[in-house]
């Protein structure tokens, strides 16, 4: 009887254990689902940093001009899949690749800086 | 449009080449006033005539546009930037000196404008939107530096 107590109360623990381990591994999820994926590039000293940024579809980069000088962030593309403003120091532009492929881009401003950004 | 440039610098193609074509209309210029120092009025009609009506094919299709899209947009909460000081400045007296040179051009070569508007004094107002235009000149240099060679600053 004494061991009939015992097993039931170990299922129990289990079972508990296994509720509890499974709802957090769905909050996790579901945290990781609110916050979408993020990428940074840095525009400084006229050149773009990542050059070269790969990343999984969905996220959105953001560039961020640290230089002293007026920049854009201009797709090669035809038609063109992103096109900023020209920002100014400290000013960011941002723009999320919801589909795979690779972007090059440039600064409409200095056509020498170039960069890319591959979607997985 | 967004080619590179020939300069070495980091501007496009066509900065660079507006660059040269505007020196070489500010040495036009100065040329032209050397005819004129010359007594050859008729090739310094010429060559000034060609000068102001070049420009303001270029100031219409090239620099304007390009002002519009790039320093208007910030003007004039940035305008303590040397960067879109100098843009506008350049604009400023390039616009000035080009309406200038326009109504001379109209008034010596046209009879487009009634007697009354007609230019008086064509040496002073010759000889003073020739200096405008070197100002707005040297503003355009400058400007060109500031924004495609910033090592000069």
């Amino acid at each position: 009887m004494h061991r009939n107590w015992c097993v039931a109360g170990l299922a129990a623990l289990l079972a508990v254990g296994t509720g509890l381990l499974a709802a957090g591994q769905k909050g996790f999820a579901a945290s990781a689902q609110q916050k979408p994926a993020t990428a940074e590039v840095k525009i400084d000293n006229f050149s773009f940093s990542p050059n070269e940024l790969t990343i999984p579809a969905g996220t959105t980069v953001t560039w961020t001009n640290r230089d002293d000088i007026p920049h854009t962030v201009v797709s090669s593309d035809d038609p063109k899949a992103f096109k900023s403003k020209v920002m100014d120091t400290d000013e960011k532009f941002s723009f999320t690749f919801s589909k795979p492929g690779t972007y090059p881009y440039f600064c409409s401003v200095h056509p020498k800086m170039v960069g890319k950004v591959v979607v997985q | 449009m967004f080619n590179q440039g020939f300069l070495g610098t980091a501007a496009p193609f066509i900065a660079d080449l507006i660059l040269l074509l505007e020196i070489a209309m500010g040495v036009g210029l100065l040329a032209g006033a050397w005819l004129a120092h010359k007594k050859r009025f008729r090739q310094h009609a010429w060559c000034q005539s060609g000068v102001v009506l070049l420009n303001l094919a270029v100031i219409t299709l090239v620099m304007l546009p390009s002002f519009h899209a790039r320093a208007l947009p910030k003007i004039p909460v940035r305008l303590g930037k040397a960067y879109y000081a100098l843009a506008t400045a350049h604009g400023i007296f390039g616009i000035i000196a080009e309406i200038a040179a326009l109504y001379i051009l109209m008034s010596a070569g046209t009879h487009l404008l009634p007697e009354k508007a007609r230019i008086i004094r064509y040496k002073s107002w010759m000889r003073g939107t020739l200096a405008l235009w070197w100002v707005a000149l040297l503003l355009g240099i400058t400007t060109y530096a500031r924004w495609y060679a910033p090592h000069f600053f």
